[in-house]
């Protein structure tokens, strides 16, 4: 392994990297688990950039980091308080670590398994043409055989958002006739119903 | 340009600590908007893997073009989860996802 | 008569097809549609349907004496024979081919005899119901069943074959379980149903286990082929501790029974059937419940026609009976006893129809006896006189009772003796036929019973029944076995018997007879039974006429018409039995000498060897007929001394002083208790196991382990649903990481393809991703390369009876590798001889013709 700038660059994004998985989670406070993903995802992209996929990198930043990210922080902010983490693990908390330290452990298995082979054939990185990452390349590709996912891919996309808009609308039909809460809580907890009735209001709705 | 960096191997580890890392935040945490954050890590894991190979086979795309599709499943999965957690939210006043238990016998 | 010989020759007489259609299509439409064509159109179709088979029977039977008047006395019977179909084919064993069941009938001295019986009588019965039952909203079922009864009668005595016969034999016993229980609202009248139905069936199983023996000894069913060559068939020894266990067989021995004759075997099992339909002991307890039907049905079943069958199928099975002594001196003693046993319940007895059922138990004794000792003539002749004098009885039984119904509306005090007296003098009519049909009876010399009666008490001390000298030892293997002969105090004791149950018969009519209609009419007032005040109160709706009336009342007079004469169409089939209860003694009276009805059975019988009778045979029997004109006079007398002269003050006293004697007798000997603590008690202890083990066994462990097991399973199961995603991602993990374990690993399977006959093998590995593979072919357990190659395959050639060990190495991508080891035998020739099949194939076409299979060398069995 030499270091070269290249391999300095590396070690930063991957550093980046796993020092944002980390931050995600293991943060309690949701909104530093949300910038440690945009810093995963921002290092995600730089290792883009070193493999010759600009196209890739430009629609990481864009979609995930631009959209994605905040998407969740608008959440998050909307969730308010509610956000966070009440108390530490409870429940069934062996089933989930067992199921994870499981995980781990296969997957470290898993390399087990590969290291000999790949050490036997090692797959180094050749020339790369030109225009190889290139939009142009990619959208040729896209557009040939890849059409089809491609137009699904929109469909999946457009009833996503209408979905998306119907979960989140909630019930927003017979609107009992009551005092006008504030309006963020309105718009958020939806009309204050008898069919509500059981559940409790949100700490702070003066009601 | 050429030997811009490591090998495949240490993509391919580091990919693979990503994923282990939203796996286990996935399966430990529990609030709900975590759970998605660590969703969104293993998905990126994944299209680290597929971009790598991609750079060996350099003949043809289809790693980019697959990963390009990951990420658009990917934002619309994030969009409905969010709107799944708000709906819940709406209805247990919470983002505790042990409270997520009416199919419990 | 050549004419008609034309028209229905001999042997496909299609009138038989008249005689029996026309009851079964009068039940049918009686049945189906007789609620709607009325009461009128029901009785013209009920007695059609009856008077027309009469007619046809009797032109029958004048076709059949001129026939046999042509063929001359000694010769072969004649017979009128009509085939129907081919029922079935039953393979007989022992390779003896298979036999041919037909449904057939035929039309002989004997049976057309019985059918003139069945259908005259039964007509005169019809007519007699048609006022009898003439307010009864069931009218138009009453006559359906009547109707379905006399066809299957009828199919039972024309019957030519044994299975036919026992068709119309469950016919007939359905149709008495429908008659009795006729008025099923009261539960006692279908209790009694029950019981007939279920006594008789006992008496089936006797009947079907004969019917098997004869299959198996004989290999046919029908009465001809029975008949012939009956000696050498059925006088072979069975040996019947065979198959039974020691202990039992032990039991056997002692008791002398161990071997039997094949034809006693199968007699003993047939006169079960007929103890059964025609209540002998043990199975005569259903007869005198079977009195709670309608009278005209207790006088055509219960006397005349279905309680007969059992003494018509022993007069059938003759030519098997005679072959066994053993047999018949059951059937004559049991008969005997019968007598006997009924004649003493009948003593004390108040109900006038329960004296006549134990009557008529007694009577079907005295037939057995006839019939048992080997005269089947004087037996049968008895059935004959009996359809009369007891129909007589029974119908006018009847029409007392008809009468007293009018005045007393308890359906049983209305039977009761000691409400009844005096009747002469308001149903004379009824008077002297009952007179008539007594007379008979209880043996007035000159009357119809008398004759029949008396050559029946003759024949018990003359007639036995006796094998020819060379059969009277079998040889079975190498043991003789001496078979059981006539006991040489038979006759005396049997000769009796039968005078003793002759003067118990006179003793017990003449009581009845005074006690209905002499003296004074005691049923002014009647004297209210307490006990029966209680069940009473609903008795009479039973008879669905009288429905709502209330009992009788302690003390005081009753209102209601004074009791009179029945309608004509009951009084004239009184009068013209009573007159046939006098003068049928013409048909068969060797005292006189004139005897038509032997000369009709006698080429029936007169061939049957072993019938043996005492040399001074005819001289006796002037002197033994005094005894029976002895026994009529005795009791007679008697009765009259007790019951006329001395108003039954004897009888009291004798009750009085005997009373427990009195009461068992009255409670006719607690045989019913006695059926009812053992038999029906052993059942009813079987049925409460079965209950505990259903209760226990199968609902508590067989239903309710299971269910625990399963309710456990899924408390466990439902640990695992927790509802939270978490929990089920990680078991989606787990799977995922055992798949993932299989996956990484390779897996070496071998399968083996090829045949024994050529020799080759083709051995092949399964296939996987990355999959390269190193053989060992020739099993020396080392690898025939180095490297992993990517043979998949290995084509084999073995020579015969050779052993080879294949060993697979499997590598996959990761390097793991995996191994896996067979063996594969070629077996050897195959010379064991076995069946080879040969396909024989047709020379022109080329297609298979056929499969011939050869036996082998080894096999020594049969030829195909």
């Amino acid at each position: 392994m030499m270091t070269t700038i290249g391999g300095i660059y590396f070690s930063v994004c991957a550093i980046a990297c796993l020092v944002g998985a980390l931050i995600t989670v293991l943060a309690r406070n949701p909104i530093r688990g949300a910038l440690g993903l945009l810093t995963t995802i921002v290092g995600i992209a730089g290792l883009f950039l070193l493999l010759r996929a600009q196209f890739m990198a430009a629609i990481q930043l864009i979609v995930y980091a631009g959209a994605v990210v905040v998407l969740f922080v608008f959440v998050i902010l909307l969730l308010g308080a509610d956000a966070h983490d009440p108390t530490g693990p409870g429940k069934a908390k062996l089933v989930r670590v067992a199921g994870g330290v499981l995980l781990s452990a296969s997957v470290g298995v898993a390399g087990y398994l590969v290291a000999p082979e790949l050490a036997e054939h090692p797959m180094p990185f050749v020339a790369a043409p030109a225009g190889h990452g290139s939009v142009a390349a990619v959208g040729s590709l896209l557009f040939t055989e890849g059409l089809v996912p491609f137009e699904l891919a929109t469909a999946l996309l457009i009833v996503a958002v209408v979905g998306a808009i119907a979960l989140a609308r909630g019930r927003s039909e017979n609107k009992a006739v009551v005092a006008e809460p504030h309006a963020t809580l309105r718009l958020f907890h939806g009309p204050v119903h008898s069919r509500d009735a059981g559940y409790p209001l949100p700490k702070g709705t003066d009601r | 340009m050429n030997q811009l960096g490591f090998h495949v191997e240490s993509y391919l580890i580091l990919a693979t600590l990503l994923f282990s890392i939203g796996a286990v935040g996935f399966l430990t945490r529990r609030n709900l908007l975590t759970q998605l954050m660590s969703v969104e890590l293993m998905l990126n894991a994944v299209n680290l893997v597929l971009v790598a190979f991609n750079r060996i086979h350099v003949g043809t795309m289809s790693g980019q073009l697959f990963s390009f599709f990951i990420i658009a499943v990917a934002a619309a999965e994030v969009a409905v989860g969010l709107a799944l957690v708000l709906g819940f939210y709406r209805i247990r006043n919470s983002v505790h996802s042990d409270d997520a238990d009416t199919l419990r016998h | 008569m050549q004419g008609i010989l034309k028209v229905f020759p001999l042997n496909d007489f299609a009138l038989i097809w008249g005689i029996l259609l026309f009851p079964l299509v009068g039940a049918i439409v009686n049945g189906i549609f007789g609620k709607r064509l009325g009461r009128s159109a029901v009785t013209l179709m009920a007695l059609t349907a009856i008077g027309v088979p009469f007619l046809a029977s009797v032109f029958s039977y004048w076709v059949l004496l001129r026939a046999g008047g042509d063929a001359g006395h000694g010769h072969e019977a004649a017979k009128l024979y009509v085939k129907g179909w081919d029922w079935m084919s039953l393979s007989l064993p022992q390779d003896a081919g298979s036999t041919q069941l037909e449904v057939a009938f035929s039309l002989d001295g004997l049976s057309g005899t019985m059918a003139l019986i069945v259908t005259g009588v039964g007509f005169l019965i019809h007519l007699y119901s048609t006022a009898y039952m003439a307010k009864d909203p069931g009218y138009h079922r009453f006559f359906a069943y009547l109707n379905l009864f006399i066809f299957s009668m009828l199919v039972l005595i024309l019957g030519d074959s044994l299975p036919v016969l026992f068709v119309g034999w469950e016919g007939v016993g359905l149709c008495s379980y429908l008659l009795i229980g006729f008025w099923f609202g009261e539960d006692k009248n279908a209790q009694a149903g029950r019981k007939a139905f279920i006594t008789n069936r006992i008496g089936d199983f006797g009947l079907l286990v004969a019917m098997a023996l004869l299959l198996y000894y004989g290999g046919a069913l029908d009465w001809t082929s029975m008949s012939s060559a009956a000696e050498s068939r059925f006088l072979v020894p069975i040996d019947l501790s065979v198959g039974v266990g020691r202990p039992i067989g032990a039991i056997l021995e002692w008791l002398g029974l161990r071997y039997v004759s094949a034809a006693s075997l199968i007699g003993i099992f047939i006169f079960l059937g007929c103890a059964g339909k025609s209540a002998q002991l043990p199975l005569y307890v259903w007869l005198p419940d079977a009195m709670a039907g309608p009278t005209p049905v207790s006088a055509l079943i219960h006397a005349a026609t279905m309680v007969t069958a059992g003494v018509y199928l022993v007069c059938r099975m003759a030519p098997v009976f005679v072959l066994s002594p053993a047999a018949m001196f059951t059937v004559a003693f049991v008969g005997a006893l019968t007598a006997v046993f009924a004649a003493t319940i009948a003593f004390a007895q108040r109900d006038i129809k329960k004296v006549l059922a134990y009557s008529t138990v007694s009577q079907l004794g005295f037939m057995f006896l006839g019939a048992g000792v080997g005269a089947f003539t004087a037996g049968f002749f008895h059935v004959l006189t009996h359809a009369f004098f007891k129909a007589c009885l029974f119908l006018g039984a009847g029409s007392v009772i008809h009468a007293m119904h009018g005045r007393i509306h308890d359906a049983d005090a209305s039977q009761d003796m000691r409400y009844m007296g005096g009747l002469r003098k308001y149903m004379p009519v009824t008077c002297w036929t009952f007179v008539a049909a007594c007379a008979a009876i209880v043996g007035f010399p000159g009357t119809s019973g008398f004759f029949s009666k008396d050559e029946i008490l003759l024949k018990a001390y003359t007639s036995s029944v006796q094998l020819p000298e060379h059969s009277r030892t079998l040889k079975l293997g190498t043991e003789d076995i001496v078979l059981m002969q006539w006991p040489s105090w038979g006759p005396a004791v049997l000769f009796a018997m039968g005078v003793a149950g002759a003067v118990m018969t006179a003793f017990y009519m003449s009581r009845l007879f005074i006690g209905i209609f002499m003296g004074e009419f005691r049923g002014w007032t009647v004297v209210a039974v307490a006990a029966k005040s209680a069940d009473h109160a609903h008795a009479d709706d039973g008879s669905r006429e009288h429905a709502g009336h209330h009992g009788p009342v302690a003390g005081l007079e009753l209102e209601g018409t004074k009791p009179s004469e029945s309608p004509w169409q009951m009084t004239l089939p009184l009068v013209v039995l009573g007159f046939l209860a006098i003068f049928a003694g013409l048909l068969n009276a060797p005292l006189l000498k004139i005897a038509p009805l032997e000369h009709v059975l006698a080429p029936l019988f007169e061939h049957l060897e072993g019938v043996v009778l005492r040399p001074d045979s005819d001289l006796l029997e002037h002197q033994l007929v005094w005894f029976g004109v002895g026994a009529f006079t005795v009791g007679v007398g008697a009765a009259i001394w007790v019951y006329h002269l001395k108003q039954g003050k004897p009888a009291e006293e004798f009750a009085a002083r005997f009373s427990g004697l009195y009461r068992l007798v009255l409670d006719k000997w607690r045989v019913d208790e006695l059926y009812q603590e053992t038999v029906i008690g052993a059942l009813e202890i079987l049925a409460d196991m079965a209950v505990w083990v259903d209760k226990w066994i199968v609902d508590g462990v067989i239903a309710r382990v299971p269910a625990f097991l399963v309710s456990a399973a899924g408390a466990i199961l439902r640990l695992f649903q927790t509802g939270r995603v978490q929990a089920y991602a990680s078991f989606v993990v787990l799977g995922l990481v055992g798949i993932g374990w299989y996956l990484a690993m390779p897996h070496a399977e071998l399968s083996v393809l090829g045949d024994a006959v050529s020799g080759r093998y083709v051995v092949s590995a399964s296939p996987g991703l990355g999959y390269t593979y190193r053989w060992d072919e020739n099993g020396d357990g080392k690898y025939e390369s180095n490297n992993y190659l990517a043979r998949t395959s290995l084509d084999l050639s073995l020579g015969r009876a050779e052993r080879r060990t294949i060993k697979l190495e499997v590598a996959n991508v990761f390097g793991r590798t995996d191994e896996e080891t067979i063996v594969i035998e070629r077996p050897r020739e195959d010379k064991s001889g076995g069946t080879t099949r040969i396909d024989v194939y047709n020379d022109d076409s080329g297609g298979l013709q056929g499969v011939v299979r050869k036996p082998g060398t080894a096999n020594q069995g049969k030829q195909p």
